[in-house]
Parts: C-alpha cells; sequence; structure tokens
C-alpha cells in the first residue's frame, strides 16, 4: 500500500499536507500521532471514506478513487470507537459481516467460527452486544476486521480506551493474525509506546505530514532516544 | 432544597438551549408553525365559509304558478342564486348542475300554488349535490332548509314541507338525507389524515433515527468500506422503516378502527346510508391508487428523512432535524381533515397541492368521489418527486457527503475548531 502527495482539505483546514508513505505486504505499520495529526484522516482515505483533494492513494496496486470498489473487497477498516448493532448478539452480528464477504454459507461460517475463537468470548457471543463492556464490544470488532483474512486491514486505534488487560489481548490478536495469515495491517495509534512493541514499522504524523519513518529501533537509534516519545518530541522540536 | 439541583439544572438548561437544532425544532418551528397554520386554517374557513353562503340552485318548477314564483322570488331575495327555473324534469337539472356551478336542485310540485291557496300541506323536494367531504358540505341544504321556514312562517304558515334527498355522482338517492351523509362520510375522511399525520412522522422518525444510530455508533463507517452496493444500504435503510411503520400503520388502523366503531355505533341514523349502494366507496382501481398514493408518499418522506438526519451527528439531533418537516405534514393534513380542496382559494391551494404528503389524503376523498385522475395525477407528481429525493439521498451515500454533512450553525472561529476536531 502508498500514499503519494496526498492532500485532503476541509473548508480552510489542511488535514493531510502531501502525505506519502508505503506499507510492505505482511507487516504491521503504525501511523502514530497526537491528536488532530490527520491519522484518522489518513486511514478514511486509504479506506475509500473519504475523497482525496490531490495526491494518489494505492492499495495492492488498486487507486481508491478509481477502484474504490476492489479496494473494498480487498480491505477492512476499523473505526475508532465504533459500535456494533446493539440488539444483535456477537453470533448475529459476525454473521451479518461475513454475508457481505462470501456468498458460500460454509465459508461463512468457517468466518463466524475462527472471529469467535479470536474474540475469547465464548458463550457470551450468544448476547446481545449492548450488553458487552468496552473491551468485550473492541475484542469482537477486531475479529470482524480480521475474519475475512482481508489483504489490508486499517485499524483506527485498535486498543483506544481500553484497559491493561484488553489493549494486551487485541494486541495479541492481530500480532498472531498476521503471522498465521500474511495479512498487511496499518493501524494508527497516539500510544507511541504500544506501536513500539507491535508494529515492524511506523511513521510519525505531525499536523498532516510524515516527519519520520522506519523501524521503532532504527528511530530510536537515529534520534538516540529512549523510546518513540522522546523521538516524535524531538522531530517536532519539542526537546 | 435537593442537594446540587440548582448547578445540575443549569447545566442541563445550558446544554440543551444551546443545541441549534434544539431550540430550531423545539423553539422556533412551534412559535413560527402554529400561528402561520392558525392563519391558514382562519383564511382557508373564511374562504369556504363564503363559498358555501354563496349557494346557487336550480329550480323545476311543475308548476309555474303565483305561488311558486313567490316561493322562487323569496328565495332570491334572500341572496340564493337561481339560475334558471324552465326544466322539466329533475335529471334535465341535473345534467346542468356543473353547467351552473350548483350545488341543489329544489323541485316544485305541479299542484303547489293550488295547495298553498287552499292552506293545504305541500312537499318540495330539495336534492343536495354530493361532490366532497368538506365541513361545509350540505351548507347549502342547510340555508334552502331555513329559508323554507322562514317562508312558512311569513308567507304560508307551515304549509311548504321539505323532502331532502341527495344526488350522488349523478344519481338520485332518494330519502337520504345529505347532512347524515355529509358527517358520515367527515368522520371516514378523517382517518386518512390522521392516518398520514402518525404513519409519516413515526416513519420519519424511525428512518433518521437508524441513520443517526449508525453515525453516532460508528457503524455506517463500517457498512461503507464493506463490498456492498452502497445504494443496498439506503434501500435497506428505506424498506426496514416502511416495513415498521407499515406494521405500526396496521396496529394503528385496528385500534382507530374499533375507536371510530365504538362512538358510530351510537349514531343510529348513519347506518341508514348505504355507502355502497350510492357508490360511494372506491373502485378496486380507485384502492390500488390509493395505495399507490400512500407508498410512494411514504417512501418519499423517508428518503427525505435519511438525506436531513444525515446532516446530524447524532440521534437527537436527527430527531430535531427531522421534527422541522412536520409543518409540511401536519398543515394539510390538519386543513384537509375538515375542508375540501377545492373549497380553499387558488394560493393555497397550488400551495396544498405542492406538498407530496398532502397527496394521499387528496387521492382518499377522490377515488372515494370516482375520480381516479386526480388520484393517478398525485401518484404521477408525488413519484416525481420521490425520483428526485431518492437521487439526492443515493449521491449522499455514494459520497463521502455521508460521512461529512454538517448543519453549520457555528460563527467561523468556531467551524475551525470543529474542523479540527473532525480531522483529528
Amino acid at each position: 500500500m502508498e500514499t503519494r502527495d496526498v492532500v485532503k482539505v476541509f473548508g480552510v483546514i489542511h488535514a493531510l499536507d502531501g502525505l506519502t508513505f508505503h506499507v510492505n505486504h505482511g507487516e504491521i505499520f503504525g501511523l502514530i500521532g497526537p491528536n488532530g495529526a490527520g491519522k484518522t484522516t489518513a486511514l478514511r482515505v486509504i479506506s475509500t471514506l473519504l475523497l482525496p483533494t490531490s495526491g494518489t492513494v494505492k492499495v495492492f496496486d488498486l487507486d481508491v478513487v478509481n477502484n474504490a470498489d476492489e479496494v473494498r473487497r480487498i480491505i477492512t477498516y476499523l473505526p475508532e470507537e465504533a459500535g456494533a448493532y446493539r440488539n444483535l448478539s456477537g453470533w448475529e452480528y459476525l454473521q451479518f459481516m461475513a454475508n457481505f464477504n462470501t456468498k458460500n454459507k460454509r465459508d461463512a461460517q468457517e468466518m463466524v467460527r475462527e472471529a469467535a475463537e479470536i474474540t475469547g468470548l465464548g458463550e457470551r457471543l450468544r448476547d446481545k452486544t449492548k450488553t458487552y463492556s468496552k473491551g468485550m464490544k473492541r475484542r469482537l470488532l477486531v475479529a470482524r476486521a480480521l475474519m475475512t483474512k482481508p489483504k489490508l486491514a486499517v485499524l483506527d486505534e485498535p486498543t483506544s480506551g481500553l484497559d491493561v488487560l484488553h489493549a494486551y489481548h487485541v494486541r495479541e490478536i492481530i500480532k498472531r493474525y498476521v503471522k498465521e495469515h500474511g495479512v498487511t495491517v496499518l493501524l494508527s495509534s497516539h500510544n507511541m509506546l504500544e506501536v513500539e512493541h507491535l508494529c515492524d514499522r511506523v511513521a510519525l504524523l505531525n499536523k498532516g505530514k510524515i516527519v519520520a519513518e522506519g523501524k521503532p529501533q532504527e528511530l530510536k537509534e537515529a534520534y538516540k532516544s529512549a523510546n518513540l516519545e522522546e523521538v516524535f518530541a524531538k522531530v517536532v522540536g519539542l526537546a | 432544597m435537593l442537594k446540587g439541583f440548582g448547578n445540575f439544572l443549569l447545566k442541563e438548561l445550558k446544554e440543551l438551549i444551546r443545541d441549534p437544532k434544539i431550540l430550531l425544532g423545539m423553539v422556533i418551528v412551534p412559535l413560527i408553525m402554529f400561528p402561520i397554520l392558525g392563519a391558514i386554517m382562519n383564511f382557508a374557513m373564511e374562504a369556504a365559509q363564503e363559498t358555501a353562503a354563496k349557494v346557487t340552485v336550480l329550480v323545476v318548477d311543475h308548476d309555474a304558478g303565483d305561488n311558486s314564483t313567490e316561493f322562487i322570488n323569496y328565495l332570491k331575495k334572500y341572496s340564493i342564486n337561481i339560475p334558471e327555473t324552465s326544466f322539466s324534469s329533475i335529471n334535465e337539472a341535473i345534467g346542468k348542475l356543473a353547467y351552473y356551478n350548483a350545488t341543489g336542485v329544489i323541485e316544485i310540485p305541479e299542484d303547489f300554488s293550488q295547495r298553498i291557496s287552499a292552506r293545504e300541506n305541500v312537499t318540495i323536494k330539495v336534492y343536495s349535490l354530493f361532490s366532497s367531504t368538506g365541513l361545509f358540505e350540505g351548507a347549502g341544504v342547510s340555508i334552502i332548509e331555513s329559508l323554507v321556514e322562514q317562508f312558512n312562517r311569513d308567507v304560508a304558515p307551515d304549509l311548504v314541507i321539505p323532502e331532502k334527498s341527495v344526488i350522488v355522482k349523478g344519481q338520485v338517492a332518494e330519502g337520504v338525507d345529505p347532512r347524515t351523509l355529509s358527517s358520515l362520510m367527515l368522520s371516514q375522511a378523517i382517518a386518512m389524515p390522521i392516518t398520514i399525520m402518525i404513519l409519516l412522522s413515526y416513519s420519519m422518525q424511525i428512518a433518521a433515527t437508524s441513520v443517526a444510530m449508525e453515525k453516532e455508533e460508528k457503524t455506517l463507517e463500517t457498512l461503507l468500506t464493506l463490498p456492498m452496493d452502497r445504494f443496498a444500504i439506503l434501500m435497506g435503510k428505506l424498506s426496514g422503516s416502511i416495513i415498521v411503520a407499515a406494521i405500526g400503520a396496521v396496529a394503528y388502523m385496528v385500534g382507530f378502527n374499533y375507536y371510530m366503531s365504538s362512538f358510530m355505533a351510537t349514531i343510529p341514523i348513519g347506518a341508514n346510508v348505504d355507502l355502497v349502494s350510492l357508490g360511494l366507496v372506491p373502485s378496486l382501481l380507485g384502492y390500488l391508487l390509493l395505495g399507490l398514493s400512500l407508498f410512494v408518499t411514504l417512501l418519499s418522506a423517508l428518503a427525505l428523512a435519511v438525506i436531513v438526519s444525515a446532516f446530524a451527528e447524532d440521534v437527537r439531533g436527527a430527531q430535531a432535524i427531522v421534527g422541522n418537516i412536520y409543518p409540511l405534514i401536519f398543515i394539510p393534513s390538519l386543513l384537509l381533515m375538515y375542508l375540501d380542496v377545492n373549497a380553499l382559494p387558488t394560493a393555497l391551494r397550488i400551495f396544498i397541492y405542492a406538498i407530496p404528503f398532502s397527496h394521499p389524503i387528496i387521492a382518499a376523498k377522490a377515488v372515494t368521489m370516482g375520480d381516479n385522475l386526480t388520484a393517478a395525477l398525485g401518484v404521477v407528481y408525488v413519484a416525481a418527486f420521490t425520483i428526485v429525493i431518492m437521487y439526492i439521498a443515493s449521491r449522499l451515500f455514494a459520497t463521502e457527503k455521508i460521512l461529512t454533512a454538517k448543519l453549520k450553525f457555528r460563527g467561523l472561529g468556531r467551524r475551525r475548531k470543529a474542523v479540527v476536531e473532525e480531522i483529528s
């Protein structure tokens, strides 16, 4: 996946201002930055939700503007703080989502079975999602995003608002799935320490631009920092 | 005093009053809508009363004697317009009703003068044209009735007895009291406006809430990235709302029917009027047109609700925005509940015809009177409106507007802040 000189303007605000980066096949790539840096906008453009004002975005050589339908067939997108349908049970929700990806009943059942395993929710999947805690809901949604074995999973703040245990569980799901199925993951986070442990490579985003990019270890060495937080502070001139 | 109540109430009021959608929907719209509604109703009632007061009747004078001439002149003296009295039969007069824009026929028997002179009772026949279900329907015959009573007092003490009948679709229905028929039809005619008000407002709330819920829970964002046709999302929303609204409408109609029948049973005079034999029930084609009219109107209302709710960020906002469309449902419903659209002044009539939500009500009245053309033209108009609205809704779903559209009430400075929040 690659973006080249992507600009997205809302009124007078340049949310993305010449965004250029690429993600290699089978890696977990993290877009990190503070609130308002443009992470969500970038992920929405890549996921075909928003049109770029200028520039190009290609997902496995498919243009997100001209080949949006084809792109949607090979990606999944998990919005930040997304909910599930409150009056559907976890099972029903997964079934509903699986039916969009395959017409074959057996394949759909297999997807749901796999997702159910990923969630680790067990019998609670039979309950309506409105009875789930935030962490349970997030596990359900992450499982939904991965169960179709997409070529690219775009995850916006996958562990945002979760407690330590739920966040750990979600990170483990992502890591394991990428290893087992060769899924490419693009995720965003403002939690730089978390990203350091999860991502193969990261890009630091500030005011709609990439200000640094590389492996976490390389970045730390290059900026002589103990962690990515320090790297970011040095890059934007705060330290 | 409850501890913390004052502080909490102040916060609550600030939150509610500062929400421009609530301010618009709950305060400004009612403040504007009801005075407008009142003015329209007043204007319409006055106009309809004025029309009803200008009674034009045709007279079949079989007598042509002194007393019948005196009787006719007496009616004319009290501003009853009688353009022609030389008809030889009731059927000939009925044939000229439309030509003279008359609302009834008086048939004077050939022995009228002879009986009046002999101080004997004489029966005149008063035929009232039943053409619609307005509140002032039958007003003409009431005026004639009171003039006959006055004539009885002034000229021929209690000699003239009016026998009332109605003319329905060009046929005389002997012995049917026009006012009984009118009130029976009116009670039936009320059902459609009430159905429209409840069905449309209820289903619009369902559609708007369901779109807003998808936005609020961010499930819409997920849906828009799935390998599915975006038009299917729109159609799914509309169909789901239609089905739920239809179930609601059936439940409502069953309940309303029970309510109506519970007190209709206490009006025995109504039971004497057989609407089927009078031809005052819609034909099969009429029923089909009525159903079609209701369906396309419902579809247009739902599509409109989906469009406007796309501008809301949450369920509360969507409901407040949809509330702004209600005047367009309530005004024609309340107006047409008691008045016939043709009795309205031209400007108001055009306004009512332009509102798509008026058409099922107009169609219900029209098909009852056998006027399927009016119902069909209404269906065509609303269908065209629906196509336009559906096109706009489908474009909205096809683009990023469904996610980014917002009503902008804020000043520029605050808008910048809002955009920053949006992109973070």
